[in-house]
């Protein structure tokens, strides 16, 4: 799939670049993101080794179960087949949280970490779970309690009252989780056989 | 709020930390363990974004998004949406950063408690970088086919954004 999209993103902004008379512009852009993406990757690699470890003692210290064992029923519909007492359940509750609290630096880390660890119930498959895919869509809908980097902005555009968007934009979130929960429950099953699956990816996208 | 948001790492860290302590877990070498992981995940994730972020640049930098706002305007009014919000639409499931830099510049010139500024504040609030998130996790976890990852992905992504857009008009 995403060998697809990146030959068309490529494709598209070559050849509009070129049509556009902004190739300076695209061959700068080139050479900037690859400085932009060592300078994230390293932005993340601090973090990425602090939840990473953080991860591993609340898992030996039973946090994590507990975690999970408060969330199972939620759990139960949203990623069947993880065994119970699993790594997996427990980083996809902090991963959760940390995107609930609007903990950016952290959520990233930790989603990473959910999704290996589901990954390896999955046994390393390279096609993915449902399981797999249904938490990259519960993260796609991005719940945050307090969108914190908006309420800054906000302020900084001279806003009389910032946190007067918070509303909306639970109900927007919202109505983005039901809708993606229900979108990939419902296609769960039409990708169902991997090869299938491949095939009608192709020709979707 | 403030209060709450800065609180809750350095709870969660002494939560974790003291009652790992209390259990007797090695707590400084256990982080170390986990700390390595995950130091090596994140060089496994510097491929997938300069890949990401490079063709993600070149779109940006072409005027393609530009293009393709002028050709949905038509489209965008026949439902209902404003034709200043289109390139948001189109720019914030594939790029984080430019999708950033353009709400911060239209928030400054439509005014923060406009119609338009409660929109795009709402849709920056309740969206993703659905493209580079999909490309991070899987990239990390080795997964080649992500099956309906990303139709699903993208249909909560825009149910988010279009149901931004209309609740701002009644509330």
């Amino acid at each position: 799939m995403l060998n697809i999209i990146w030959v068309i993103m490529i494709f598209t902004g070559i050849a509009s670049g070129l049509l556009m008379g902004r190739t300076k512009e695209v061959s700068d852009a080139f050479l900037e993101s690859c400085v932009n993406a060592v300078e994230l990757s390293i932005t993340m690699l601090g973090a990425m080794c602090l939840w990473s470890g953080m991860m591993k003692v609340a898992q030996k210290a039973g946090l994590v179960d507990g975690l999970a064992r408060l969330l199972r029923s939620v759990f139960k519909f949203l990623f069947p087949g993880i065994p119970k007492g699993h790594a997996a359940n427990g980083a996809i509750a902090m991963s959760i949280s940390a995107d609930l609290m609007g903990l950016g630096n952290a959520a990233t880390p930790l989603g990473i970490i959910a999704m290996k660890e589901l990954s390896k119930i999955n046994g390393n498959s390279p096609t993915a779970s449902n399981a797999m895919v249904m938490f990259a869509v519960v993260n796609a809908a991005c719940i945050q309690l307090i969108p914190a980097t908006v309420l800054i902005i906000r302020q900084q555009a001279g806003s009389a009252s910032p946190t007067s968007i918070i509303p909306t934009v639970w109900i927007a979130s919202l109505a983005s989780l039901i809708s993606g929960i229900a979108a990939a429950k419902l296609l769960e099953k039409r990708y169902r056989d991997p090869a299938y699956g491949l095939k009608r990816t192709a020709s979707i996208w | 709020m403030d209060f709450i948001a800065n609180i809750s790492i350095p709870a969660i860290v002494l939560i974790i930390v003291i009652t790992a302590w209390i259990k007797g877990v090695p707590v400084f070498d256990t982080f170390v363990e986990g700390a390595k992981e995950g130091a090596k995940t994140a060089f496994d994730v510097l491929p997938v974004m300069v890949g990401i972020l490079a063709a993600v640049s070149v779109l940006n930098a072409s005027g393609f998004i530009d293009v393709l706002s002028n050709l949905l305007k038509g489209l965008a009014a026949l439902a209902g949406i404003s034709p200043e919000i289109i390139p948001m639409l189109i720019l914030r499931p594939f790029s984080g950063s430019a999708s950033l830099g353009l709400f911060t510049e239209q928030i400054r010139a439509y005014g923060a408690d406009t119609y338009l500024g409660r929109a795009l504040s709402t849709i920056m609030g309740s969206s993703e970088t659905v493209l580079y998130t999909l490309a991070v996790y899987f990239g990390a976890a080795d997964v080649k086919n992500t099956r309906h990852a990303l139709a699903a992905s993208l249909i909560a992504s825009y149910a988010g954004m279009l149901a931004a857009v209309y609740i701002c008009k009644v509330l």
